[in-house]
């Protein structure tokens, strides 16, 4: 069965180029709701067949075998409810007069672009297309990061695009250092970039050309996924990014590009063993688990705020990658509940900035009687972040923290020391917001059409955190049990 | 198929590639932000010259389709449209700089050192025609990262930008024989559009700040 994966990929760009004909904001918003629906849906039916039939590909362009699946689960479900989310944050925007027709209709052209390209970097069969669809998601993200226009989000813009272009020029180095080693087992040809004809040949690579590949690669794509110390483009974009695309560059692009990092690793480790990989892998995590840990505490802004806990909850996963064996489960379990509970906690954060039309922490109280939805997207979201159980991130966490005590113990001290920090100083933040009693009213209240989506969109993260924490569907037990041999990784997982 | 004997070949891909290191090191060392634009266009060329000899000598054709596109987008189209931003925005036509041009021409001899040395263990794998093409690319690249972290202004961080593009491109035409055609495509059109955008932000930052000096941008911070 082709559809799926064709539908997710192919409905956002037909519906962002549709925006160029659809004039009015009642049609944009049927369609883009037709898009949420779509992208969910196909995602989790593409996770249904990979995982009862193996890889499906289409022609020599697409090729979804059980990574890509899990990334296009995570990135599909998410884009389907920041979808319905932006339906209603720039709708607000719109009714309010804050944005012309025009420019909502160009806002709503380049999400869709942003969405689409994402997810096609994630299926495409080849190294460099897929740097073509990453550089795409880099491009489209700093015009929408920069679409307010006031000063703040063109500093942060601007930040943006030269730190990833920077970044992303590194990772294209990398990329021809790749096909560089690979044409001369492959020949001159497109195939020596196809990740299946890669990993064919992997152990036959030369490992020192893959050794200094895969660094330029981390480098490069680690400066999109926000590893310290490339990381500071990443607080000034979630925080002056309109909040539908904070939460998209959190959930998602963080999750594309530790994807196109985990593919690198797969493929260097069957030349260079998984050693050097894996110390990389954990040497950046744990640096940007440090000093989030200690970021979060002294932050005043919440959308920063989130932002730093993004940078923590990467640095968690890559630990986890680095660490192999069912850290790469707690990994990959890590990214899908992580990308679920962060866009919720920032479309909770967005109706508050949309009502309060300010991001200070401190004159934020009591939220959960102020605000139902709201309150209740960052207090659940807050929960799961810290990794409470029963929710998916304290099932990873603690997964990586078990193997990291029996593989490396030194590390693990250091792991639980950080950890520690970092969720306590998140779960005081949060908690600090949500509790009490209002102490300052909204300068405003959300229309009924905005608070109908963005209802919509946090009951169905904060329903799929809940249900992923008490149940696991049996689709992704085997698709999980389908990515560990990729990584070499053993083990009893749930 | 070529009519030169190899190694001359050789040598004069190694010409070419080092006209292109010279002039990034005349980028480092100018003042004037219109002419650091033509030099980049300057670059450009060189690298166009480049790949129709490796496209010559190997007899792969669709080297000469990209050597045509980088003549039409890096040494035509984008010097056009920095011209052009430089103009209109009236920005002082002096680059200004966190260091000052020596010190800046012996980093740049210290970036050249540090290819040679990262690249030495794995020129031997590359194709007798370019071996030493790979450290060069590197070096540029290098550079091109130099350029853009020691100026202040946007423009001259958007040619150190061109100039890092221009480095990726060397190593691919050279190291490798070129990317397959539908990524060298696809990395034409990413670098046009990244011109197109910067260029847009340049204009917004001008008429927010009144100046595209991006060290006046530091509100975000801890």
């Amino acid at each position: 069965m082709i559809w799926p994966i064709i539908l997710l990929i192919a409905t956002p760009f037909l519906i962002g180029v549709s925006g160029l004909v659809v004039r009015d904001r009642q049609t944009l918003d049927v369609l883009h709701c037709v898009q949420a629906g779509i992208m969910m849906v196909s995602s989790m039916l593409l996770v249904d067949e990979v995982s009862m039939s193996g890889p499906v590909s289409f022609f020599y362009f697409l090729h979804a075998d059980a990574m890509s699946a899990w990334f296009d689960l995570v990135i599909g479900i998410v884009a389907g409810t920041g979808t319905l989310y932006a339906v209603g944050y720039v709708g607000e925007q719109y009714d309010r007069g804050h944005v012309s027709i025009k420019r909502f209709r160009q806002f709503f052209m380049l999400f869709d672009l942003y969405l689409g390209v994402m997810l096609l970097a994630v299926n495409v069969e080849n190294l460099g297309i897929m740097w073509i669809a990453i550089e795409g998601a880099t491009l489209s993200a700093a015009l929408l990061i920069g679409f307010e226009r006031s000063k703040g989000a063109l500093e942060a813009g601007w930040k943006f695009v030269i730190l990833s272009s920077v970044g992303i020029a590194l990772a294209l180095f990398g990329t021809i250092l790749v096909y560089y080693s690979s044409e001369q087992l492959l020949g001159i040809t497109e195939e020596a970039l196809h990740w299946s004809k890669l990993y064919e040949v992997g152990d036959q690579l030369d490992s020192s050309v893959m050794k200094i590949a895969f660094i330029f690669i981390l480098v490069g794509y680690g400066t999109k996924a926000g590893l310290v110390p490339m990381h500071t483009w990443l607080p000034d974009a979630h925080g002056e990014a309109p909040t539908p695309v904070s939460a998209m560059l959190s959930a998602n692009m963080l999750t594309m590009a530790v994807y196109a990092i985990l593919r690198l690793k797969i493929l260097t480790d069957q030349s260079v063993g998984t050693e050097f990989t894996g110390t990389l892998l954990m040497g950046f995590g744990f640096f940007s688990v440090a000093l989030s840990s200690i970021v979060l505490l002294l932050q005043e802004d919440f959308k920063r705020l989130l932002a730093f806990s993004s940078i923590e909850h990467i640095g968690i996963a890559l630990i986890g990658f680095g660490l192999g064996g069912l850290g790469v489960f707690g990994g990959i379990w890590h990214l899908l509940n992580h990308a679920l509970a962060k866009s919720a906690a920032f479309y909770g954060a967005g109706l508050v900035l949309i009502t309060h039309e300010h991001k200070f922490i401190a004159r934020v109280t009591g939220l959960l009687r102020e605000h139902p939805a709201g309150g209740v997207a960052l207090f659940v979201a807050g929960l799961v972040l810290a990794g409470m159980p029963p929710f998916g991130l304290f099932v990873s966490e603690i997964t990586i923290a078990a193997n990291a005590m029996a593989t490396a113990p030194t590390i693990a001290y250091g792991f639980f020391g950080v950890l520690t920090v970092a969720f306590a100083t998140l779960l005081f933040q949060i908690l600090r917001m949500v509790l009490g009693m209002p102490m300052e009213t909204p300068s405003s209240t959300v229309g009924p059409r905005c608070r109908a989506f963005s209802t919509a969109a946090i009951a169905v993260n904060l329903g799929a955190l809940i249900f992923l924490g008490l149940h696991v569907p049996d689709g992704l037990h085997n698709l999980i049990g389908a990515i560990l041999p990729f990584f070499h990784a053993e083990g009893e997982y749930f | 198929m070529p009519t030169l004997p190899i190694n001359i070949g050789s040598y004069l891909v190694n010409l070419c590639s080092a006209l292109l290191l010279l002039t990034c090191f005349a980028i480092v060392a100018q003042r004037r932000l219109m002419a650091c634009v033509d030099l980049f266009a300057l670059q450009s060329v060189f690298l166009a010259v480049t790949a129709t000899l490796v496209a010559y000598l190997t007899g792969i054709h669709h080297i000469y389709l990209a050597a045509v596109l980088t003549i039409a987008i890096k040494a035509i189209i984008l010097p056009r449209i920095l011209k052009k931003i430089v103009r209109q925005l009236n920005v002082q036509r002096e680059v200004s700089m966190y260091v000052n041009i020596p010190t800046g021409l012996l980093t740049c001899g210290g970036l050249v050192i540090l290819a040679f040395f990262i690249t030495q263990p794995i020129v031997h794998l590359g194709f007798l025609l370019t071996q030493d093409s790979l450290a060069i690319a590197l070096a540029i690249v290098l550079i091109g990262f130099f350029i853009m972290v020691s100026r202040l202004k946007a423009v001259t961080q958007v040619i150190g930008f061109l100039v890092i593009e221009n480095g990726l491109f060397l190593a691919a035409t050279a190291a490798a024989y070129g990317m397959p055609l539908i990524v060298e495509l696809g990395i034409f059109f990413d670098v046009l559009v990244a011109g197109l955008i910067v260029g847009i932000y340049t204009h917004q930052i001008q008429e927010a700040f009144g100046s595209v000096d991006t060290s006046r941008m530091k509100a975000l911070k801890e």
